[in-house]
C-alpha cells in the first residue's frame, strides 16, 4: 500500500477539477510575470540570492547556538525566549502561555500548521480567528491551506461570497472589494478586544533579537501590535546572525514571493515600552505589554546533519516553486501535507514523521527539477526526492 | 527485495526494478531480444566507441500497453498496489508481455526503435565508426537509482562498468536521456570508477552537424521539448537547437516561458507514468497544448518517454495536425540522398 488510497483518491479528484486547473494556470501567468518584471527592476536581488544562500548554509550549521543567542538577545529586551525541541514541548509551552477562555487573533504561519497550534488552541477551549484573509476563508470553509502564501489559491470569488454571506447573513455579491471590505469589518473589532495576538517570522536575526514579519495586508501588524500578548512561534531554521544578514534575507525572500514591495515590513525585538514620564521605563505602552518568543526544533537539528536533506531547511517560503510544479499546477495543495509538492514530502517524512503521507509524495514528485530553476537557494528538490525515496526504501 | 521496499516501492516501478535485477532490461525480455532493432545494420567491430541503444527506445511499444493496464486498473478505481508478486504483475493485469513484442517486432512496429536506427544512420553519415554491443550490451540500471534502491543500483553499475571494460569499450555514444546521465553522473556518483567517456547523441551531432548538408523534405516549423534529464539534468539545451537550426527548411519556435531549463515536463518524470497514469496522461495533455500554441507543425524531442507521452497528449487532444517526432529521426529524414 505504498499509495495511500485516500491520497490516490484526493490527487486524481482534484486534477480532474476544473476550477483548480484555471485558479492555478491564472496564478502560475501571473506569477511568472511578476518576477520577471520585479527582477528586472531589482536585479540585484539576482546576486544577493547568492549571499543569502551562503548565510542560509552557515546559519542551519549553527541553529542551536543562534537560537541561544537570540534567546539571550531577547531577554535582554524583556521579552522571553523558549527552545523547544519537539513540536510536543511548543504546544506545551504556549498552551501554558496562553491558557483558556481566550480570544486570539493569528497571522498565518506554516510553522503554526507544522504543529497544528491553532486545532490545539481551539481544543483548550480558546477562539482563534486567523486574520490572514485567505486564511480567513480556509478557516471558515474548515478547509486546508492549498499553498503557502496564497493558502486560499483554489477558492473562486464565487464561494467566497457564498462563504462570506453565510456568515454575516446577507446576500453579498461575488465582488472582490466587497468581500474584502466584508473580512475587515468582521475582523476588526477581534484585534482590539483580543488577549494574545500570535505569529510566527520570515527571518530573525541573532544579534539583536529581531523578528522580521514581512505582509501586505497589515493584519500582522494589528495582531502584534494591539494586543496586549504577542506570542511568536518561529523554526529554528529561520534564524540568521545579525540584523544585516536578516534585511538581505527578507529581501529577497519578498522579491521571490511575489510581493515586488511588501507594504509592511515589521520589525519586532521585544515588548511595547516608555520612557516618556521621568525617563522611566514601562512595559506595555501602546503594544504588547508581553513578547514571547519560540525557537522550535522539531527535527530540524536532525534533518541539519544530512547533507543532501537540510536543504529543505534553506527554503524562504517563497512559493516560487510550487508555481513551477506541474502536478501542482494541476492538483494544487493536495500534492502536499503541512508543506507543499516535492519539498512538502521531505517535511511529511522527516519533521511530521508522517512516512505514508511522505512516501506518497516522494513518488508523486516527477523528479523534473523545474522548481530547482525558480528557487531562489536553488535547492536541489529532485535530489532530495531521490534521497528520500533511498531512505524510505533502504532503512 | 527487502520487505519494507516491497511495501513502499510504487508497484509499478518495483516490476521495472525486479526486471533488471532478474533479465537486465525494464521488461523482463530475453537477453535475445535485446538487439532485434539493430538487425542488418552493420556495426564496427572495433568497440573503443559504441552506440548505447539503452532500454526506452527498443521497449516503448510494450511499455505503453503496460501504462495503458494500469491506467485502466487506476480509472476503474481498482487499487493498482495489487497483492501480487510483482512478477506476475502484467500477467494478472491481463498483459502478454513477451506476445506483445514478437507481435511488434514481427509487424515491423517496434515501438520507436527505429530512433535507434536513425541515430546510427545518423552518426554514420557524420563519419563515425561505431561499435555495438549487441546482446552482450548491460542495462544501465537507471530505474533502480530513481526508485531508490540505491544498493541495489551500485551492485548493478559495477557490473555493467565490469562488461564495458571487457569488451574494450573506451567511449560511449548514448541514446536514452535517462540512461545517459546514468552513466555519465550517477555511476562514479555510486562508488564506481567509471573511466569511460559518455556523451550524449545530440553533443556529438551538434558538434558535426555543420559538415552535413541537412535539408527536410518540406518545410515546416518545429518546436523542441526539453526532456527534464537533458536539458536540466545535463545542461544539453544549446546542442538540439544548434542542430535545428542548421537544418534547411526548419523554422524553429519557442514556447514563451516553457523552454529550455525552463521547459514543462512531459508528464513522464521519475516513473510517474507508472504510479499516476491518469494525471500523468493529463499533465502530457497540458505539454502538448503549450508546445502548439508555437503553429510547429513538429514536435521534435530526444526521449522514449516524452514521445510516449506526447503521443498519448495529441492523441487526446485530438490533434492530428502535429506530429511528434524524436530528433534523430529528424536529421535523418534530412540527411542527402
Amino acid at each position: 500500500m505504498t499509495i495511500s488510497k485516500d491520497y490516490r483518491k484526493e490527487l486524481r479528484d482534484a486534477a480532474g477539477n476544473e476550477r483548480i486547473r484555471l485558479a492555478l494556470s491564472r496564478a502560475i501567468k501571473s506569477y511568472r510575470e511578476n518576477t520577471k518584471n520585479t527582477l528586472k527592476k531589482f536585479p540585484h536581488t539576482v546576486r544577493m540570492a547568492e549571499e543569502v544562500l551562503l548565510i542560509k548554509e552557515h546559519s542551519v550549521q549553527h541553529m542551536r547556538e543562534l537560537a541561544e543567542e537570540a534567546s539571550r538577545a531577547i531577554e535582554e529586551n524583556k521579552g522571553k525566549a523558549y527552545i523547544a525541541d519537539t513540536a510536543e514541548q511548543a504546544l506545551e509551552i504556549i498552551g501554558g502561555l496562553v491558557g483558556s477562555g481566550k480570544l486570539i487573533v493569528k497571522a498565518k504561519s506554516m510553522t503554526a500548521e507544522e504543529i497544528e497550534l491553532r486545532e490545539h488552541l481551539e481544543e483548550a477551549g480558546n477562539d482563534v480567528y486567523e486574520t490572514d484573509l485567505g486564511e480567513f476563508i480556509i478557516q471558515k470553509l474548515n478547509s486546508r491551506p492549498m499553498h503557502i502564501l496564497s493558502p486560499a489559491i483554489h477558492v473562486p470569488r464565487e464561494d467566497v461570497a457564498k462563504l462570506f454571506s453565510q456568515i454575516t447573513g446577507k446576500d453579498l455579491p461575488p465582488d472582490i472589494a466587497t468581500l474584502v471590505a466584508t473580512a475587515r469589518q468582521l475582523l476588526r473589532e477581534k484585534y482590539f478586544t483580543a488577549d494574545i495576538g500570535m505569529s510566527s517570522a520570515n527571518v530573525v536575526a541573532a544579534d539583536t533579537g529581531t523578528l522580521f514579519l514581512i505582509e501586505n495586508e497589515g493584519n500582522i501588524r494589528l495582531a502584534t501590535g494591539a494586543p496586549p500578548i504577542h506570542i511568536a512561534l518561529i523554526g529554528m531554521e529561520k534564524l540568521v546572525p545579525t540584523l544585516e544578514d536578516a534585511f538581505k534575507v527578507a529581501e529577497v525572500t519578498w522579491r521571490y514571493a511575489n510581493y515586488g514591495i511588501p507594504s509592511y515590513v515589521s520589525l519586532v525585538s521585544g515588548p511595547s515600552k516608555t520612557g516618556d514620564i521621568e525617563k522611566v521605563t514601562t512595559y506595555g505602552a501602546h503594544g504588547p505589554k508581553e513578547f514571547h518568543v519560540i525557537f522550535l526544533d522539531g527535527g530540524r537539528t536532525e534533518l541539519a546533519a544530512d547533507p543532501i536533506l537540510r536543504q529543505v531547511l534553506y527554503c524562504l517560503r517563497c512559493g516560487g516553486c510550487l508555481y513551477e510544479c506541474p502536478v501542482f499546477g494541476l492538483t494544487a495543495g493536495y500534492f502536499g501535507d503541512k508543506y507543499f509538492a516535492g519539498i512538502g514530502a521531505v517535511w511529511a517524512a522527516k519533521v511530521h514523521k508522517n512516512l505514508e503521507k511522505g512516501s506518497s509524495m516522494a513518488y508523486t514528485c516527477l523528479t523534473c527539477g523545474r522548481c530547482k530553476v525558480r528557487c531562489p537557494m536553488k535547492i536541489d528538490v529532485p535530489e532530495m526526492i531521490l534521497k528520500l525515496r533511498n531512505s524510505i526504501v533502504e532503512p | 527485495m527487502a520487505r519494507t521496499a516491497d511495501k513502499l516501492i510504487p508497484p509499478g516501478l518495483a516490476y521495472i526494478a525486479e526486471n533488471i535485477h532478474k533479465s537486465d532490461n525494464i521488461l523482463g525480455l530475453p537477453r535475445q531480444a535485446k538487439s532485434k532493432w539493430a538487425e542488418g545494420i552493420e556495426f564496427s567491430k572495433d568497440r573503443s566507441t559504441i552506440f548505447f541503444a539503452g532500454c526506452g527506445y527498443q521497449y516503448s511499444a510494450m511499455l505503453e500497453p503496460l501504462v495503458n493496464v494500469i491506467g485502466t486498473a487506476d480509472k476503474m478505481a481498482v487499487n493498482p498496489d495489487l497483492p501480487v508478486h510483482l512478477a506476475n504483475l502484467p500477467k494478472k493485469l491481463g498483459m502478454d508481455v513477451a506476445g506483445i513484442f514478437s507481435k511488434t517486432v514481427a509487424g515491423d512496429k517496434g515501438g520507436e526503435s527505429a530512433v535507434l536506427r536513425d541515430a546510427v544512420k545518423v552518426l554514420k553519415a557524420l563519419g563515425l565508426d561505431i561499435g555495438y554491443l549487441g546482446e552482450h550490451e548491460p542495462c544501465c540500471g537507471a530505474p533502480l537509482y530513481h526508485i531508490g534502491v540505491r544498493n541495489k543500483f551500485s551492485a548493478h553499475a559495477g557490473k555493467s562498468h565490469h562488461a564495458f571494460k571487457e569488451a574494450g569499450v573506451k567511449r560511449i555514444i548514448s541514446i536514452v536521456p535517462s540512461c545517459t546521465y546514468a552513466l555519465k553522473t550517477l555511476y562514479s556518483r555510486s562508488g564506481v570508477e567509471h573511466d569511460i567517456e559518455v556523451l550524449h547523441f545530440t553533443e556529438v551531432a551538434a558538434d558535426k552537424v555543420k559538415s552535413l548538408k541537412l535539408k527536410y523534405p518540406d518545410r515546416v516549423k518545429v518546436a523542441y521539448h526539453d526532456p527534464c534529464q537533458l536539458g536540466r539534468y545535463m545542461g544539453l539545451i544549446e546542442q538540439p537547437r544548434t542542430i535545428l537550426k542548421s537544418i534547411e527548411n526548419i523554422e524553429l519556435v519557442e514556447t514563451a516561458w516553457t523552454s529550455g531549463e525552463w521547459a514543462t515536463c512531459c508528464g513522464g518524470g521519475g516513473g510517474f507514468e507508472v504510479v499516476f497514469p491518469d494525471i500523468s496522461r493529463k499533465l502530457a495533455a497540458g505539454r502538448v497544448a503549450e508546445l502548439a500554441e508555437t503553429g510547429a507543425n513538429i514536435i521534435a524531442t530526444q526521449c522514449p518517454g516524452c514521445l510516449m507521452q506526447l503521443k498519448s497528449g495529441l492523441k487526446d487532444l485530438k490533434n492530428d495536425k502535429i506530429e511528434v517526432i524524436d530528433l534523430a529521426t529528424l536529421m535523418a529524414r534530412s540527411l542527402p540522398g
